[in-house]
């Protein structure tokens, strides 16, 4: 009782760090993402990265609009949206008549999904060294689950990681975390692409003697269950052929930019049915 | 009783207050790690109970916010919390130029935890990032502490009419135990 009552600030002290200590092995073992205390944070976070996403947009638009003629800037947004539009819709039908081409050789092969979205729009960005991710004002009041793949004009951009009632927390592509199976459109040859922070991605495991060149269109394979077969991902911007290893070393441009998203769509997955 | 109350409010709004300056000042490269350098401050002014539960609610609230493994910045900022309260008592905290640099070698340290955590977990190898990100973003914290360190002062002399110093911190080098 003595040394207890003389020690108690450093046993307060230790009892913490031990607390942190477990927080951090349960995290490492059990991977739950996030408990009832995470989400909380996540909804209370929501409101405040609102105000002062808002605050700086309203700063930063009053301040284009001075310096360039009212109107213009609209309007050149408006057509580049409508280019990338474009550009996604041709990539579609380029992958459509492929698979057609494929499907016509093949016994009986048939790939029928039923996908709904769910719009959303983005809230908040966290670009810290660890992890990219976004928020969007979305959560499982509005049907989002943890896992579903998240797509914008025009194509990939990620996963929900984390869902609380009114808030989500995307993870992004380019994050090193972040592993999508992948196919070269135009040889079909498969891959994994891999994020690689401000570098955007590395495709990986394509072998020394394939033929891959800078430009290739690069969507998801629809391996591992995750993302849906055919969503843009990027395209090759570099091909090296190392001397030591049995892989190139590939980098990828994503499609999407990601410091100018505002509205996304998650596909909320119904059960993949088939003919 | 406010101050605990408030704390878990106060440490959102600086998270993501420092988040939305990183994204408008660096593109999302780098982040001015503001949360670091109050947890430093608390190392010098605040006492061992409150400081360290400041630490600990911050550092939960940075693990939430900013997508890392729960506990790996609530341990970590309560490590660089007792550094910085140990360093208290035997270092001039006073001069603009430890502050700066202690502030650069806590921020060191905490991504020296950082890789050594990745690199024996989950067996990422994240060294790459070291001269790209990890040493500007130390430099960062170093070159800013100072300036937060100021302004601190100079809202202590607002809100009280003097800096704040605790009766334990001048020449005692023993930790108090009370709370």
């Amino acid at each position: 009782m003595f040394f207890l009552r003389n020690y108690k600030t450093v046993i307060f002290v230790t009892v913490l760090l031990i607390i942190a200590l477990v927080m951090l092995s349960y995290s490492v073992k059990y991977d739950t993402g996030g408990g009832v205390f995470r989400k909380i944070v996540l909804e209370a976070t929501a409101p405040v990265q609102k105000v002062l996403s808002i605050s700086v947009k309203s700063v930063s638009d009053a301040w284009l609009r001075y310096i360039f003629l009212v109107g213009l800037e609209e309007e050149n947004k408006n057509l580049n949206k409508k280019i990338n539009e474009l550009k996604a819709e041709l990539v579609l039908y380029q992958e459509g008549y492929l698979e057609t081409q494929r499907l016509s050789k093949l016994l009986a092969l048939r790939d029928d999904y039923n996908y709904r979205f769910i719009s959303a729009r983005v809230i908040g960005r966290e670009q810290a060294a660890l992890s990219k991710t976004i928020l969007i004002n979305k959560g499982t009041a509005h049907g989002l689950k943890i896992g579903m793949p998240v797509i914008a004009t025009p194509g990939l951009i990620g996963r929900l990681i984390d869902v609380s009632w009114h808030v989500s927390k995307v993870l992004l592509l380019i994050d090193e975390n972040n592993n999508i199976g992948a196919i070269l459109q135009r040889t079909r040859t498969q891959g994994i692409v891999s994020g690689a922070g401000a570098r955007g991605c590395i495709l990986k495991y394509i072998y020394k003697n394939q033929d891959v060149k800078e430009g290739d269109s690069i969507v998801s394979s629809g391996m591992g269950g995750i993302y849906p077969k055919g969503l843009l991902i990027g395209k090759v911007s570099h091909v090296q052929k190392q001397d030591a290893g049995l892989f190139l070393k590939i980098n990828v441009a994503p499609f999407v930019d990601f410091a100018k998203l505002e509205e996304v769509l998650v596909l909320a997955s119904e059960e993949p049915g088939s003919k | 009783m406010l101050y605990y109350l408030s704390l878990p409010f106060l440490s959102i709004l600086l998270v993501v207050v420092q988040t939305t300056i990183a994204d408008i000042i660096f593109s999302g490269r780098l982040v001015i790690e503001i949360s670091l350098i109050a947890v430093i401050y608390a190392g010098f002014r605040l006492d061992l109970i409150r400081g360290s539960i400041f630490a600990f609610i911050l550092g939960f609230v940075f693990d939430c916010i900013a997508g890392s493994v729960i506990g790996l910045f609530t341990f970590i900022y309560v490590v660089i919390f007792l550094c910085s309260f140990l360093a208290s008592f035997r270092m001039a905290t006073e001069k603009m130029y430890f502050i700066g640099l202690f502030s650069f070698i806590c921020a060191f340290l905490e991504e020296v935890l950082v890789i050594l955590f990745y690199n024996f977990i989950f067996k990422f190898d994240i060294l790459a990032n070291i001269p790209f990100i990890f040493l500007p973003q130390a430099l960062v914290v170093g070159l800013f502490a100072p300036v937060f360190f100021y302004l601190m002062h100079r809202l202590e002399v607002f809100l009280y009419g003097k800096p704040l110093k605790f009766a334990e911190r001048t020449g005692n080098s023993r930790i108090s135990a009370k709370i």
